[in-house]
């Protein structure tokens, strides 16, 4: 009953993260921003969804592939967040030369 | 909780449905990978959702399986972008006169 | 003797993944043992093993807190998405780092674009290219110290110490 409890919090409250998400994606002014909202707001979502189900699963290997899936989602965005934003930068938009660079 | 389950993996694919407006105005082809991006995520979560609520968690090495994909698909595009395809912008970017 | 150790290092690595994937019952572990030895030995090759090596319990030591910056990354950049007013006000900080090109600048760029805030877009020459949502923070303080941690638990010595 408590694990069903936690289950729902945490579930709910990442769905609420994979909302902020696209909402972010549809609202930033700029291509930058927008990879912002996508890359920590949907890592964020997906990491609640796997904790709520951590506590659902009958076995430990079952948790052990939950926290790969997780792991490799967040290399996995570290890493292509870098690589959009560099080749979004290439094809010249908002390059930092525009935009007043501190 | 199967039918919160269900309806959580509803709710994110209607989320992703939204993602789908930026896919269709751009401008930036990033934007639109982005886009791509964020369904890969989302349908990670949209998996492992449904595998709770079916409670077939064989579909674990689905997600996996996904999200791996998902990393490709991003790292494919960025290559396709570069002149030369072999995808590297800073070294391209020293190349250029 | 150094080699002999990240070797060995790797392998258990391999294995557990191995175990996570396929499960421990036997014919799992009889299909395991050519594929573990056959990721060691592509991993030899595309990422040789060399002296100063990363050290697992000094980037397991920063796990904690990445977590939750990275969860402070995502509330960030959510509160921002949600408010009316969508405060935001972009802007790009040249960071020049001492981490040497390839993986570890990529570790601290991939850190840094999940930190609030802060997203790498790769650099120019020795300069980070870290793309701020909110310009007007001191973005560059924050990266040094994160930088010099990693440093440290990639056994990499810092040129210069910056106080």
């Amino acid at each position: 009953m408590i694990t069903d409890a936690l289950t729902i919090v945490l579930t709910g409250t990442g769905l609420i993260f994979f909302v902020a998400g696209t909402v972010g994606l549809l609202r930033f002014p700029d291509t930058h921003s927008r990879l912002h909202a996508l890359t920590k707001a949907d890592n964020l979502g997906l990491g609640l969804v796997i904790a709520g189900l951590m506590v659902q699963v009958p076995s430990p290997l079952d948790a052990g592939k939950l926290v790969l899936v997780w792991a490799l989602a967040i290399l996995a965005a570290g890493t292509t967040a870098q690589l959009v934003a560099r080749s979004a930068l290439k094809k010249g938009q908002s390059a930092p030369d525009d935009e007043g660079m501190q | 909780m199967s039918v919160w389950f269900t309806s959580l993996a509803v709710l994110l694919l209607i989320t992703l449905a939204g993602a789908l407006i930026r896919v269709w105005r751009g401008p930036a082809p990033a934007d639109r990978m982005m886009a791509a991006q964020l369904a890969g995520t989302g349908g990670v979560a949209v998996i492992l959702l449904l595998a709770a609520a079916t409670k077939n968690w064989l579909m674990l090495d689905v997600a996996l399986v996904l999200a791996l994909l998902a990393a490709f698909a991003a790292v494919g595009f960025v290559k396709a972008a570069s002149r030369n395809g072999v995808g590297d912008p800073e070294a391209d970017e020293e190349a250029a006169p | 003797m150094v080699k002999v150790i990240i070797i060995l290092k790797r392998t258990v690595v391999f294995s557990v993944l191995w175990v996570v994937l396929a499960g421990a019952d036997k014919s799992a572990l009889i299909a395991g043992v050519p594929t573990v030895l056959a990721a060691v030995l592509l991993s030899l090759t595309l990422l040789p093993a060399q002296r100063h090596s990363a050290k697992l319990l000094h980037l397991l030591a920063m796990l904690p807190g990445f977590l939750w910056r990275s969860l402070l990354g995502g509330v960030d950049v959510a509160w921002r998405a949600f408010s009316p007013r969508l405060p935001i006000s972009p802007g790009w900080v040249e960071f020049e780092t001492e981490l040497p090109m390839g993986g570890a600048r990529s570790a601290l760029g991939g850190e840094f674009s999940l930190m609030p805030g802060t997203l790498v877009a790769g650099s120019r020459g020795n300069a980070l290219l870290i793309h701020c949502l909110d310009a007007s923070e001191d973005t560059r303080h924050f990266v040094k110290t994160e930088e010099q941690r990693l440093c440290r638990a990639l056994g990499i010595k810092p040129k210069v110490t910056i106080a």
